[in-house]
């Protein structure tokens, strides 16, 4: 027996191996072999609903709802988007309402406000998967997914210490005051500013997400405090009010802008070096996650879905920090889509 | 003492006198930042696009109807315009007659189905506010940003250090004042508002008037969201959120009445430089922001008030 006839036999022995049994995805059917999943089969009409108030909010468009779309067409489901076009939460309220009377598959809810709770609890009381994206409102909802807004205002403290150098100025907040996202974004800028002994925080200021107005408050800001240093936004919308402010009183680069959020308008001011620095959310990120989860109660695909619901439980994750992404003018050109 | 009760008849001059006062005191407690030349003009600045809209909207009260659509056309002339700049490559005047074309299409969909199909405003415009917002959207996405120079230039050139949008505002507003202090068909306006049925008697052809106002609301409103963009020097369609009860709020501090029959267009300029004046002493006053809103809406209520006190006590 020469060597090559041991190796032959292992490789025969290794071909005639059954391999373990495989997930097979036959167009958007999921069929597991397996008997303990109790996955139940897509049917094509079944509806998932993105609840938000702003719908048209080009953040809001431009990234969550296509991303929700996209995640559809993968899923071969249908998806709407419900709510009213302009920020209006007792809209949004009534929205929310109204789908659960439909009865979709699955709920994703925008956690716009803590006022919404009480819909929420209403969908999963109705046997709805229901999770909320973006920010947490305390509820009965199945999951959360999004970013620690603390952070958001942290990490923007702490971009505007390390730009200041030293320098003695004023920094201010802009954004909508009742949220409590925002409310945990100005603790967490407030909290990082502590640690510049050269920055004082003179606190935040109300914007009622609109460029023109933070556009306003920017130029009062700056009439008012000759020492400014900062202006740190926490809407998609007050990013553009504040770069409109600071060219408009011809300061930008003087005063530094930082603000949550990338949309190609605020790289752009970035570009033009009237922002300095942005903290950007993955939205796309929670929402499709976040399909994924109601999609996942709705047919059973996690193993021990149908073991937890038994006992009353479900089996998606408490929450989930989709964690945030940082972007300087020496990084911008990188996330230029 | 005739003079100064005729003066405080009107709410102009009593909304003047407030703005004086207000002015004056401002002044004292804030030498140094509030009555300087930068800080005017950029009060003037930022009222400036929202009164060009509250003008229309004075035209529109005056005849007893409003417009809650102005905020959306606005977003979508600006969208319309850059649209056809950037993607569609057309020169900055055709793109400009492009955006004010679609607000004026607006504006003409608008009165039709109000004057003629007797649709109530609230519901129509409420109805257009939403479709147009919605078309804004589609056209400018996430934004459309790297606008033309010559198109920047209209929104963002000065001249005598003032920012073009206030010249703007001025040339709108006195000319809008002279129309309809002056001309026969912009007084109509007033007919209508007063006595819809006795205009129409005395032979006021009040349809054609009424959807002629809200042509001009939405041309207004197209205008001021060109120049919104051209500050902004982007397309970004959430511009306007809103802008329909700030409109509204300082029309009627300037002395319209939603029943109709009053107000003058300089009353639509002096409530919004109130509203600006108000909320820029709020920041030098370093009022927390959590507290602007109450002071604010607190000041507003108090302006009528007094306005109301005043002209009952003149009478």
């Amino acid at each position: 027996m020469n060597t090559s006839t041991p190796l032959l036999l292992l490789l025969i022995l290794f071909f005639a191996c059954e391999g373990p049994p495989r997930q097979n995805m036959a167009g958007n059917r999921i069929m597991l072999n397996d008997s303990s999943f109790a996955i139940t089969e897509v049917d094509p009409n079944e509806e998932y609903v993105m609840v938000t108030t702003a719908t048209s909010l080009p953040l809001y468009a431009s990234r969550d709802q296509v991303a929700f779309r996209a995640w559809g067409k993968y899923r071969g489901v249908r998806v709407s988007v419900v709510g009213p076009s302009d920020w209006n939460i007792p809209a949004q309220i009534k929205a929310i309402e109204e789908v659960i009377a439909s009865r979709p598959a699955g709920m994703l809810i925008n956690g716009t406000d803590p006022g919404i709770a009480a819909a929420i609890n209403k969908a999963v009381e109705a046997g709805i998967p229901t999770i909320v994206y973006d920010s947490e409102v305390e509820s009965k909802r199945h999951c959360f997914l999004g970013s620690d807004w603390y952070q958001m205002g942290y990490k923007q403290g702490e971009a505007v210490g390390t730009l200041a150098k030293g320098k003695k100025g004023k920094v201010a907040a802009v954004g909508i005051l009742n949220l409590s996202n925002q409310q945990a974004g100005f603790t967490g800028l407030e909290d990082a500013l502590k640690k510049f002994s050269n920055l004082e925080y003179i606190g935040e200021f109300e914007t009622h997400n609109t460029i023109e107005e933070t556009a306003r408050i920017t130029t009062d800001l700056i009439n008012t405090y000759r020492d400014l240093v900062a202006v740190c936004g926490f809407t998609s919308e007050t990013g553009p009010g504040i770069g409109l402010g600071l060219k408009e009183m011809d300061v930008a680069g003087k005063v530094y802008g930082t603000n949550v959020d990338a949309s190609p308008v605020l790289m752009n001011l970035m570009k033009e070096g009237v922002l300095q620095y942005l903290v950007d959310q993955k939205r796309e990120t929670f929402v499709w996650y976040g399909a994924e989860f109601v999609f996942d109660m709705a047919h059973n695909i996690s193993a021990f879905q149908p073991k937890y619901l038994s006992t009353g439980v479900h089996a998606l994750p408490h929450s989930v920090n989709t964690g945030l992404i940082e972007i300087t003018p020496e990084t911008v050109n990188e996330y230029v889509r | 003492m005739q003079f100064i009760k005729s003066l405080f008849r009107e709410r102009t001059y009593t909304l003047t006198l407030f703005i004086v006062i207000t002015f004056i005191i401002a002044s004292i407690i804030f030498p140094g930042q509030f009555p300087t030349f930068q800080n005017i003009q950029q009060i003037l600045l930022n009222s400036s696009v929202e009164t060009i809209v509250a003008v229309g909207m004075m035209v529109l009260l005056i005849s007893g109807a409003f417009d809650l659509s102005v905020g959306s056309v606005a977003a979508m002339a600006g969208a319309l315009t850059a649209w056809l700049m950037m993607i569609a490559e057309t020169n900055s005047i055709v793109a400009i007659a492009g955006g004010l074309s679609a607000a004026l299409l607006v504006g003409l969909f608008n009165g039709y189905f109000i004057s003629y199909i007797g649709i109530n405003p609230l519901i129509q415009t409420l109805a257009t506010m939403g479709m147009v917002r919605g078309i804004a959207l589609m056209i400018a996405g996430a934004g459309i940003q790297n606008l033309p120079y010559e198109f920047i230039y209209i929104g963002q050139s000065k001249m005598l250090g003032i920012q073009s949008p206030v010249w703007w505002m001025l040339i709108i507003v006195i000319l809008f004042h002279y129309l309809t202090t002056y001309t026969v068909f912009f007084r109509r306006y007033y007919y209508i508002g007063g006595n819809e049925i006795a205009a129409e008697l005395s032979g006021i052809h009040v349809k054609k008037v009424k959807m002629f106002g809200f042509i001009l609301s939405a041309f207004l409103a197209g205008l001021a969201g060109i120049l919104l963009t051209s500050r902004l020097g982007a397309a970004i369609s959430s511009i306007g959120n809103g802008m329909e009860l700030r409109v509204i709020t300082a029309v009627i501090l300037g002395g319209a009445s939603l029943k109709g029959g009053q107000g003058k267009i300089f009353g639509a300029l002096l409530g919004t430089i109130l509203i600006g004046v108000i909320s820029n002493i709020m920041v030098l006053s370093r009022v927390s922001g959590y507290w602007q809103e109450i002071i604010i809406g607190i000041i507003l209520i108090g302006a009528i008030w007094l306005d109301l006190a005043v002209q009952r006590k003149t009478e």
